[in-house]
């Protein structure tokens, strides 16, 4: 059974790492395949989630970035995939760690992604990051944002609800209105939905 | 006003004077009653109708409605039969409160359809985080006699990049989508945001 278990694993392993390989193949520059190939196995070793540094590697490929470019790019979303691993908790999915390295790129303090999982440790909060980077990525303070946010979650508030949350702030911007009331308004909106306080509380002890 | 005293002041002051003086003993009685009839408790009927009369009027309105829908419901179960009122499957609509568990839904792909406008193009595709930028994953199909591109992609919930590739050549971000601005690379992509299901 141990054998049969082994050569099952080492068939898995060899079937991902080849089809990475076979994405790779794109990538026409020899050397610029071979650096990515190369930087890949290194971080796979080193425990990093592999699947986003080879999109943001084909990424670059695709808007035409050269090799140093591309390879920075791959080491700087290392750096932060891994320290998005020490925050969310080695269970944290690898589409959660990536979210929370995006979170990272652009300014939301690191001690608010170690909160937002503290307030659901039980589920993925993929979205709930997407939609704080992008409210950030809108003109929203980093601080602010987070702190609307986290209260959302600690009231209830779904990756749904967020989400049109976003949705509807990023329409107000559009129109012309500031980031910070537009997100002020459209809380307050998402909040009028939301049970009380007392009674969410109640409800996540055990 | 020169001796000191304000005129208003004396007349309040002559108005007040002017009232019956309060008797004492009046007002204990009528705080000895008060205090009793909160140290009484009220029976159920009294506490319900208590709750109804500090209903708003809409408020009330809608228990009735509950109330006379749950009795005659009783009537037609009875006269139907219980095979009939039983539905197979009912969608929840609305705010889902207590999210799942284990995560199962953050896994799911959705549908995310996407359209471009590119009238002089020959071959348009869609290229994103969710198809690793592959130009040849999700070709964009024209709709009509040169109306937009469109596809659909499947991608997880969650924030994506992408971008239209024009002829093979051209990586353009989708004018109407937000931008998302790379610190890696030249050129802007464009954010969808996929919900959970």
């Amino acid at each position: 059974m141990r054998w049969v278990s082994a050569a099952l694993a080492v068939a898995a392993f060899g079937s991902a790492a080849g089809a990475q390989d076979a994405r790779l193949a794109v990538i026409r520059d020899d050397a610029t395949r071979d650096a990515v190939r190369q930087f890949v196995e290194a971080a796979r070793a080193r425990g990093t989630p592999t699947d986003p540094l080879v999109a943001r590697a084909l990424e670059g490929v695709a808007f035409k970035a050269d090799r140093k470019k591309i390879e920075q790019a791959m080491a700087a979303l290392e750096k932060r995939l891994r320290r998005s691993r020490d925050l969310l908790g080695p269970r944290a999915s690898v589409e959660e760690v990536t979210a929370a390295a995006d979170a990272l790129a652009a300014d939301v303090p690191e001690g608010t992604i170690r909160d937002m999982k503290r307030i659901v440790p039980q589920r993925p909060i993929t979205v709930e990051l997407g939609v704080l980077t992008e409210l950030v990525a809108r003109g929203v303070a980093p601080k602010r944002a987070a702190t609307m946010v986290r209260e959302l979650m600690a009231r209830g508030a779904t990756g749904a609800q967020l989400t049109e949350l976003n949705a509807a702030v990023q329409q107000d911007v559009a129109l012309g209105v500031k980031p910070v009331a537009a997100l002020e308004l459209r809380s307050r909106g998402v909040m009028s939905l939301l049970p009380p306080p007392a009674s969410v509380l109640s409800a996540q002890r055990p | 006003m020169d001796d000191g005293r304000d005129e208003v002041i004396d007349r309040a002051a002559r108005a007040l004077g002017a009232m019956p003086a309060v008797r004492t003993g009046a007002v204990a009685r009528v705080l000895m009653a008060v205090r009793a009839n909160q140290a009484r408790p009220a029976s159920p009927w009294r506490r319900f109708t208590r709750r109804i009369d500090a209903m708003s009027v809409s408020a009330r309105g809608a228990a009735l409605l509950v109330a006379a829908s749950l009795v005659a419901g009783f009537f037609v179960r009875g006269s139907v039969g219980e095979d009939r009122l039983l539905p197979a499957a009912v969608p929840v609509v609305g705010p889902a409160l207590q999210p799942a568990a284990n995560g199962a839904a953050e896994q799911r792909l959705m549908p995310v359809a996407v359209a471009f406008e590119a009238a002089n193009a020959t071959s348009v595709s869609v290229v994103g985080d969710f198809n690793d930028w592959d130009p040849r994953a999700t070709p964009m199909v024209r709709v009509g006699d040169g109306g937009p591109w469109s596809a659909t992609v499947f991608a997880k919930p969650g924030r994506h990049t992408y971008a239209f590739l024009i002829d093979g050549t051209t990586l353009v971000a989708d004018p109407r989508a937000p931008r998302a601005r790379s610190a890696d690379f030249e050129g802007d992509a464009s954010v969808m945001m996929v919900r959970t299901p």
